[in-house]
């Protein structure tokens, strides 16, 4: 017999603005229980990478793209610890939340997909931010910091970090021990980052090897935020921005899809 | 007549490798119903309460609460909804408050309601000396508060309990049991699912009993407790077991 009782009329939720803001809140303090972790290590490494490609073996270099060495390393630095800052902090907060399974406390809430990844991002760009702001100041000490056009240097900070956090959900979801979350790390971030340009520009390489660069998809993010702070691009104008929003699009959708199938979450 | 608080039509669940974990499940909890959802364990209890809550994903089926779709209006669903977790399902690092109040957040409680109604879980369950210990630093007991805490944070007008009294103390569960029959009796429906049949007997007015991912029986508590024997008995029958064998006679 067909059931011709009424549904429970309830006004149709807009944006759980304060769910979202939830995830924020949470998101924050788990970051700052591990400060040391989140912001004081990837600074130390930025300062010695400073001083001793910058300043220690840069000084027995000229001039770079017409800029002093250290002008020329510290955006490529920056954005190396952005990259890690935004991926790390994506990826271990799905994987924390899915090994101790409080992702449930998320599924079980009237939140939208969108709300909670963007949630998740937000968090990722404020902590990426953070990162690039103490490596900026620390370059103001060495005299190292320009920023030819403020605007391009903002999107660049915050599109590459919402780039890799949404590539650090994508790997979150995937993992199922902490050494794949560690494999990304480890075999993709790192090696790529290094060879994508932050100590030399892409005249330095071998004819054979320049192919590397430009494949290299670290080498549009380091040169973008170069172009932004010292005025020194490799690429053509608005190939590295129009891989980069490309690459948000592709990401963004993917991670929603993978939400919505519960891919990693639900059982 | 009122939308039924729950209703569960022909729900099948199988997880990624085969296993068949809820069967053709119907399942109907009329609002302001004290409903008691038995089974031995992997019985298919907690799958069922996951594929209601949005924890697991239906293979089949259709989920309604209040009359609205749990999987296609799943945002209005769920604002009707509290769930007590089985398992401690929570950021081990946080504090108790902070574990209820992030919960109210998700739901989109704003900060003075969120505030006044922490404040009256924390005093109700006697969480206050507690409230700013992380997690892991309380007891069994505490933890069990916590998560029923933060099931209760939105008010919610459907509170599913999955094994809730499991690990806790005589005192803790009698101030539970009254405080249950309290917010049942302000017309909250609950949904529980207990081991201890005494708890069911004493709190529940219908009763369904699952097996193998169906349900074997479903009634009236008194319907199913009426014959020799009570409840225990019934049960155990239902599910398979025999009694006097069970019982070392």
């Amino acid at each position: 017999m067909q059931d011709t009782r009424k549904p429970t009329l309830l006004p149709k939720m807009g944006v759980n603005w304060i769910g979202l803001g939830t995830i924020v809140r949470r998101e924050v303090s788990r970051m700052m229980r591990v400060p040391i972790q989140a912001f004081i290590a990837p600074w130390i490494s930025a300062l010695l990478f400073i001083f001793i490609f910058g300043f220690v073996v840069g000084g027995r270099i000229a001039t770079i793209g017409g800029v002093r060495y250290l002008e020329f390393v510290l955006p490529g630095i920056l954005m190396m610890n952005v990259v890690n800052a935004a991926f790390l902090q994506s990826s271990s907060a799905i994987y924390f939340s899915r090994f101790i399974k409080f992702i449930e406390e998320i599924l079980v809430s009237p939140l939208s997909y969108w709300e909670m990844i963007a949630g998740s991002l937000s968090v990722v760009v404020l902590r990426a931010s953070i990162t690039g702001v103490g490596i900026l100041i620390m370059g103001l000490f060495f005299h190292a910091v320009q920023i030819q056009s403020f605007p391009l240097f903002l999107f660049w900070v915050v599109s590459v970090s919402a780039v890799f956090g949404l590539l650090g959900i994508i790997v979150g979801l995937w993992s199922k021990s902490f050494e794949q979350l560690n494999m990304p790390v480890v075999f993709f971030l790192t090696p790529l980052s290094m060879v994508g340009g932050v100590f030399n520009t892409v005249e330095m390489l071998p004819d054979w090897l320049r192919w590397t660069a430009w494949a290299n998809p670290f080498f549009y993010f380091i040169n973008g935020i170069r172009g932004a702070m010292i005025g020194v691009d490799e690429t053509p104008p608005g190939l590295g921005v129009g891989l980069t929003l490309l690459s948000l699009a592709v990401l963004s959708i993917t991670v929603w899809r993978m939400y919505a199938k519960g891919y990693g979450l639900r059982e | 007549m009122p939308t039924p608080a729950l209703k569960i039509s022909n729900l099948r669940k199988v997880y990624r490798r085969g296993n068949v974990a809820v069967d053709d499940l119907s399942l109907t909890v009329e609002e302001g119903d004290f409903f008691g959802f038995l089974g031995p364990n992997g019985a298919g209890k907690s799958t069922t309460i996951h594929c209601i809550t949005g924890i697991a994903e239906p293979t089949s089926g259709s989920i309604e609460i209040f009359g609205l779709d749990a999987v296609k209006n799943y945002r209005e669903a769920r604002r009707l909804v509290g769930l007590c977790t089985q398992e401690f399902n929570v950021d081990p690092f946080a504090t108790g408050r902070q574990i209820v109040d992030w919960m109210g957040g998700y739901f989109g409680m704003g900060r003075a309601e969120r505030k006044a109604r922490i404040d009256y879980l924390m005093e109700r369950f006697e969480l206050g000396p507690h409230e700013k210990k992380s997690f892991r630093e309380l007891s069994g007991g505490l933890k069990r508060r916590v998560i029923l805490a933060r099931a209760l944070v939105n008010d919610p007008k459907l509170l599913i309990l999955d094994e809730p009294t499991a690990g806790v103390d005589v005192e803790l569960r009698r101030v539970l049991w009254r405080y249950l029959q309290e917010i049942n009796g302000d017309g909250r429906t609950i949904l529980l699912t207990s081991h201890y049949l005494e708890e069911v007997e004493r709190l529940c007015r219908d009763v369904a009993i699952v097996n193998n991912g169906k349900i074997v029986r479903q009634g009236t508590k008194d319907e199913i407790s009426g014959g020799p024997g009570g409840l225990e008995n019934a049960y155990l029958a239902a599910t398979g077991a025999e009694p006097d064998h069970v019982a070392g006679q």
